[in-house]
């Protein structure tokens, strides 16, 4: 404990200016981010000065009107886009996962081999790497599944089969983008419950972008709304919901009642969006 | 009602007992048809319904194709077809595979070549073979060659094709994971490709035939399609049926071994996609 409290020391002398009392426990922060696209000759301002603080342990859900630029930040604090202006601070240099929105599963690798490819890269021996996956495959429910090639499984075991992919590596921060968008209801509430067990489970870092006020509640400990493009925080709303939560917490009138703040932060950017999903 | 499951059991077996009869029935057609077709052909060249002279029956092509193998003729046209064919459509192909994946992953290079190789794919490579005979003589070279340009050209546009098909979120993920530099070339935008790089082994081994026989029609005085060429100025319908089946029968062979690599090697296509 001391230790890590001396850890932070430094940091905490370079960035005394920023740095307020709840947020010394950040793992990734990214200060003042915008970000320029160019589509067609045309330049577009997706993110316009964004900070965002990921701190350690926690549970962030980031939800806005479509295209306000949330996957773009993802991305970005996953480091596999670049900011046009502002930086990204990690704090000892995290090991990052992604679910993506499309699952990204490499086809020609069977299920086994999809989960265990980020162990491959990392070069941990093959005996150990399949035991590893050999355990997210059934944590996620798709024992049985190891020899099948990706697109034989239906959306949700395909789902899994990211989320797997993402755990096995034990990542100190978990991002996933819109990691349910293409699933239907019963499904995507399935896979909801799986996911609040696993992060109560595990208690990573992550940051999840959703269209879903209800999942962006359900699963965060906290709630991020950005706005309509360019993509600017909004508003960030605590969720003082206790754990374990289930999907019957979505019938509790806290939830309830922050679920009505948002749609009134939300307003007109996201109801457009989003209130027929 | 204390029966109401086996309606449904008979219903399950009827339905699966006739998608089997189905499947045996499009089986044995696409047998019988030609047989039948043969058969007629046969019967009307041997009644002299049609021209016997030049629609020879089926049995005298097969007398003729008996002798020709005897004789050593056929096997040694057939030998040296498959040679040029080869020879070519693995050089070819091979620099045509890694020039187009350079091409498809370095947009430098992209943009310096690929106008280039668009435009000179359009002219028929086999229109170059008069050139080639200029340079080389009329050796096997400019055979060769030819052959060699169709396949490197098809094979550098597929499998450019390949690369730059590849969803970029595989390749996010790829590098997400931590595949980098040559590791992401191995584990992800080789196997990426590979789709499109079999599309280009498909049709290029079939152009390749077609170009190989045509250069054999003009340059040549051994091989399938000199075989073919020469029976028709020396009026052998026969030995030309037997030419024209042969290679027929390569192209299918050559087909069907790329369909085989192409099974062994990418195990998760066409998994789902059979009905």
């Amino acid at each position: 404990m001391l230790k890590s409290v001396a850890r932070m020391l430094p940091n905490l002398g370079e960035r005394i200016n920023k740095v307020t009392g709840e947020e010394q426990d950040w793992l990734v922060r990214a200060n003042q981010i915008t970000k320029v696209f160019t589509t067609n000759g045309q330049g577009i301002l997706a993110l316009e000065e964004v900070d965002l603080t990921l701190r350690q342990g926690s549970f962030t859900s980031l939800i806005g009107p479509s295209g306000c630029g949330k996957s773009t930040l993802l991305r970005i604090v996953g480091s596999i886009e670049t900011p046009s202006r502002g930086s990204l601070d990690q704090r000892q240099s995290p090991r990052i996962a992604f679910v993506f929105q499309d699952h990204a599963l490499f086809p020609w690798l069977t299920v086994l081999d999809n989960v265990a490819f980020g162990l491959k890269m990392a070069g941990i021996a093959t005996k150990e790497r399949y035991r590893r996956s050999q355990l997210w495959i059934e944590r996620v429910g798709l024992a049985g599944f190891e020899r099948t090639f990706p697109n034989a499984l239906s959306g949700g075991m395909r789902q899994r089969l990211s989320i797997a992919r993402a755990f096995v590596t034990e990542p100190d921060v978990l991002l996933m983008d819109e990691p349910m968008g293409a699933l239907d209801e019963q499904t995507r509430l399935l896979i909801q419950e799986d996911l609040i067990r696993l992060w109560e489970e595990t208690r990573k870092t992550v940051l999840l972008v959703t269209h879903s006020i209800d999942e962006a509640i359900l699963l965060g400990d906290r709630v991020v709304i950005m706005s309509r493009r360019p993509g600017r925080i909004k508003t960030i709303l605590e969720v003082d919901l206790e754990r374990p939560r289930s999907l019957h917490t979505m019938t509790d009138p806290r939830f309830v009642a922050l679920k009505d703040t948002i749609i009134s932060d939300l307003h007109d950017e996201v109801m457009a969006s989003m209130d027929l999903r | 009602m204390t029966t109401s499951n086996n309606p449904i059991r008979d219903e399950i077996e009827r339905s699966t007992a006739r998608s089997r009869r189905l499947r045996q029935r499009d089986l044995a057609l696409g047998i019988t048809t030609p047989i039948v077709l043969l058969i007629l052909w046969q019967a009307a060249s041997s009644t002299n319904l049609i021209d016997a002279k030049i629609f020879t029956p089926p049995s005298k092509i097969f007398a003729t194709a008996l002798t020709l193998i005897h004789n050593g003729i056929l096997t040694h046209d057939l030998l040296i077809t498959s040679l040029r064919l080869l020879i070519g459509f693995i050089l070819g192909g091979a620099v045509g595979v890694g020039v187009g994946i350079l091409l498809g992953i370095f947009r430098t290079l992209r943009a310096a070549f690929s106008p280039l190789f668009a435009a000179l794919y359009a002219v028929p490579q086999i229109a170059v073979l008069p050139l080639l005979l200029v340079i080389f003589g009329i050796g096997e070279t400019p055979k060769i060659l030819t052959v060699a340009a169709v396949s490197f050209f098809v094979l550098e546009i597929n499998a450019m094709a390949g690369v730059r098909s590849i969803d970029p979120q595989l390749l996010e993920a790829g590098s997400a994971y931590g595949a980098k530099g040559r590791r992401l070339f191995w584990h992800v935008l080789l196997p990426g490709s590979l789709p499109a790089i079999f599309t280009g082994l498909r049709v290029g081994v079939a152009l390749a035939l077609v170009v190989v026989t045509a250069t054999e029609f003009v340059a040549a005085n051994s091989g399938l399609g000199y075989l073919v060429w020469n029976s028709w100025q020396l009026f052998e319908p026969n030995a030309m049926y037997v030419g024209l089946i042969t290679i027929a029968l390569v192209g299918v062979i050559l087909t069907g071994i790329v369909e085989l690599i192409s099974r062994r090697l990418m195990p998760w296509r066409g998994r789902n996609t059979r009905d």
